[in-house]
């Protein structure tokens, strides 16, 4: 039993990690129906800011987490501003590449900036050896990762269904030509949205710099299970992105726990193939006729 | 603008085309080194050694054919720890660079991708530390300057058994990786020889950085030992792991460890276990204490085995192109297939009929952040 709730935790940790990924993504194809492949590597960059910070100008957590928030966000910005604005009426295909191309600049950059080796962020997160019954075995910092993500993702749940700049996201998303007629500013919702969840990536990165490691390569498979776990909770909803990475993550860790860890990924995406068999646009998806 | 970008396009072939060309008192020898990628720390100590053992020979004067003397120049190109990248990286210094032997690469499955190449085009490759078995297998220009994973899986098998009175062990390696999986396999079936148990065999994929799943598993099972026949720079996370789930098992690796970053990404975490290696800088050896000191003043750091070997493996092939008397890449091939008690800084090294020289191995004990001897293996 107690390998039951230590397994499920570790599911947590990373569904959680998982899902502030999952949510920019989920956003950004939200309002510009578009896959934002450099996604994952805002969220390597959002890591190494907050490496950064830990480790040069040795800044506390609570401090380095909101700062490195609002720079990350910067960046996404300042990607949509540069690379994205000037295609968003382009074929879908253009963008879509050009965001490969800006996720390739991004690897290569920060791997000439800070190096290529595996690193991790200086433990910040109190990680005390907790021990419940008789053998479950629980850190602080464990624990704490997964309510930080989880108050984050109600913050962001609140933010999108109870302001008005959310109901603008949420309309921009239901019909976006209409959006300048209404008096809304386009390029500004869109910027919030891209703010929103590169600040989100970075909360992950930061998490994952500190629960496993960090290379500048780590945004790629990461951002590619993120993605998944997005679009089989069917892409554009909030509530389908947790809900798929919290899956995502159980699946890879029961399949390691209960079958074999050779077969992590093999189970894991088969039976992700299998349920969008079942559900086409996701769990929580809207079926949409329009392509990519 | 189309005109131009022809004229560029033309500009890069004749660049290429020429540079081929170089002067002919020099000996080309390629390196094929990880200097980025995963484990890019250990292809920086490799290009330090290699480039160490180049300024000394040209220093002392080069290297003499007939009554002419020529110098080396070593091209080290970047493999990044990939197979497919090696591949490349083989293919250029053969055909392009007309090098007359390859040191390189230093993971198995890398040396595993270039060897191929390195045997059909008969240029000799040395791969200074590339363990297992398969890298020279029924092949006749592929050298190694290490020992093998049988001999090493065993020697950790024997210690954890005989010295560390264990019972059972677990092992959690890297599936997708020749070295990691190859040496678990071997553990495995001398641990189980020696009549101890394994209780579990865990595996996840190259660039996982979440071990929880698995370790959970093991901790289940709660081994005497934790076999981790891993890379240094995952080796600590694994570890940290462990710990925040709460195994206690005596945790056990080989020589994929011997790197500083490992220490250093560690700490306290590393403090304890054991690892078998190639050499220990503690161990009283003219040759080892030489290298160390010339290596040391020149980069400011402690060379780890993969330095070590690649500055054995450049010396193996410097005396067998000597010996070898021209620049001819059979010549070099059979001269260096000859050699015998070449002293070396990692050991002797003779070579029998096969690629792989008979040596002994070392047990490191981790102790106030600091690589010990703890034991010698021989064969």
């Amino acid at each position: 039993m107690e390998i039951i709730i230590q397994q499920l935790l570790n599911a947590a940790q990373l569904g959680a990690v998982y899902a502030l990924i999952a949510l920019g993504y989920t956003m950004v194809y939200g309002i510009l129906r578009m896959i934002n492949f450099a996604h994952g590597d805002i969220f390597m960059v959002g890591a190494f800011i907050g490496f950064l910070l830990a480790t040069t100008v040795n800044m506390p957590l609570v401090l380095m987490m909101p700062l490195t928030m609002l720079l990350t966000a910067f960046v996404g910005i300042a990607i949509e501003r540069v690379a994205y604005r000037k295609l968003r009426d382009a074929n879908r295909m253009s963008l879509v590449i050009t965001a490969l191309g800006v996720g390739i600049f991004l690897e290569n950059f920060v791997r000439m900036v800070v190096g290529p080796q595996t690193r991790q962020i200086p433990a910040q997160l109190p990680d005390k050896i907790l021990t419940f019954g008789s053998g479950l075995v629980v850190t602080e910092d464990k624990l704490l990762i997964i309510l930080i993500s989880l108050a984050l993702m109600t913050i962001l749940w609140l933010f999108t269904n109870k302001t008005l700049m959310g109901t603008a996201m949420r309309a921009v998303a239901d019909n976006a030509d209409v959006i300048p007629l209404m008096g809304i500013n386009l390029n500004r919702v869109i910027a919030v949205t891209f703010a929103i969840g590169s600040a989100l990536a970075a909360a992950g990165g930061i998490f994952y710099g500190q629960a496993y490691s960090i290379d500048p390569y780590m945004g790629i498979d990461l951002g590619w299970k993120a993605f998944i776990a997005a679009v089989i909770g069917g892409i554009g909803s909030i509530e389908g992105a947790v809900l798929g990475s919290f899956m995502l993550a159980g699946v890879e860790v029961f399949t390691v726990a209960y079958l074999s860890s050779n077969l992590k990924n093999g189970i894991a995406f088969g039976l992700l193939i299998l349920l969008l068999l079942i559900w086409p646009s996701g769990i929580m998806g809207k079926p949409m006729i329009k392509k990519v | 603008m189309r005109k131009f970008g022809f004229m560029l396009l033309s500009l890069v072939f004749l660049a290429f085309a020429v540079s081929g060309c170089g002067p002919s008192n020099e000996l080309k020898i390629g390196v094929s080194a990880p200097l980025t990628g995963d484990i890019s720390a250990l292809g920086q100590s490799t290009k330090n050694a290699a480039l160490l053992a180049q300024e000394e020979i040209n220093a002392a004067g080069g290297i003499k054919l007939g009554d002419k003397s020529y110098t080396v120049k070593l091209i080290i190109e970047d493999d990044e720890n990939k197979p497919e990248s090696t591949a490349t990286v083989f293919q250029k210094l053969i055909n392009q660079d007309k090098v007359l032997a390859i040191i390189g690469s230093q993971s198995s499955k890398c040396s595993n991708a270039g060897a191929p190449i390195a045997e059909s085009a008969k240029v000799a490759q040395i791969s200074p530390w590339s363990t297992n078995p398969n890298v020279t297998k029924d092949r006749n220009y592929v050298f190694r300057a290490c020992f093998i994973d049988p001999f090493q899986g065993k020697a950790v098998a024997i210690f954890a058994k005989d010295k560390l009175n264990a019972k059972t062990a677990a092992v959690l390696y890297d599936v997708a990786s020749d070295y990691n999986k190859g040496i678990a396999e071997v553990f495995r079936d001398e641990f189980t020889k020696a009549g101890g148990q394994i209780v579990a065999f865990e595996t996840y994929m190259t660039k996982d950085t979440d071990f929880s799943a698995q370790l959970t598993k093991i901790k289940g099972t709660n081994p005497d030992i934790l076999f981790l026949p891993n890379y240094f720079n995952e080796v600590p996370l694994q570890i940290q792991q462990a710990l925040k789930l709460g195994l206690t098992a005596k945790i056990l690796g080989s020589d994929g460890w011997d790197n500083p970053e490992l220490i250093k990404m560690g700490g306290s975490a590393m403090e304890g276990t054991y690892f078998s290696n190639h050499y220990s800088p503690d161990i009283d050896r003219s040759a080892s204490k030489d290298f160390i000191a010339k290596y040391q003043k020149k980069y400011n750091i402690m060379p780890d085995a993969a330095a070590a070997l690649t500055y054995d493996s450049c010396y193996l092939l410097f005396k067998a192109i000597e010996k070898a008397g021209k620049a001819d890449p059979t010549a070099i091939r059979d001269a260096i297939a000859a050699t015998k008690n070449f002293s070396g800084v990692t050991g002797d090294i003779s070579y029998d009929g096969s690629g792989d020289p008979v040596k002994g191995a070392v047990i490191i004990k981790i102790e106030n952040g600091k690589f010990v001897f703890d034991s010698a293996v021989n064969p």
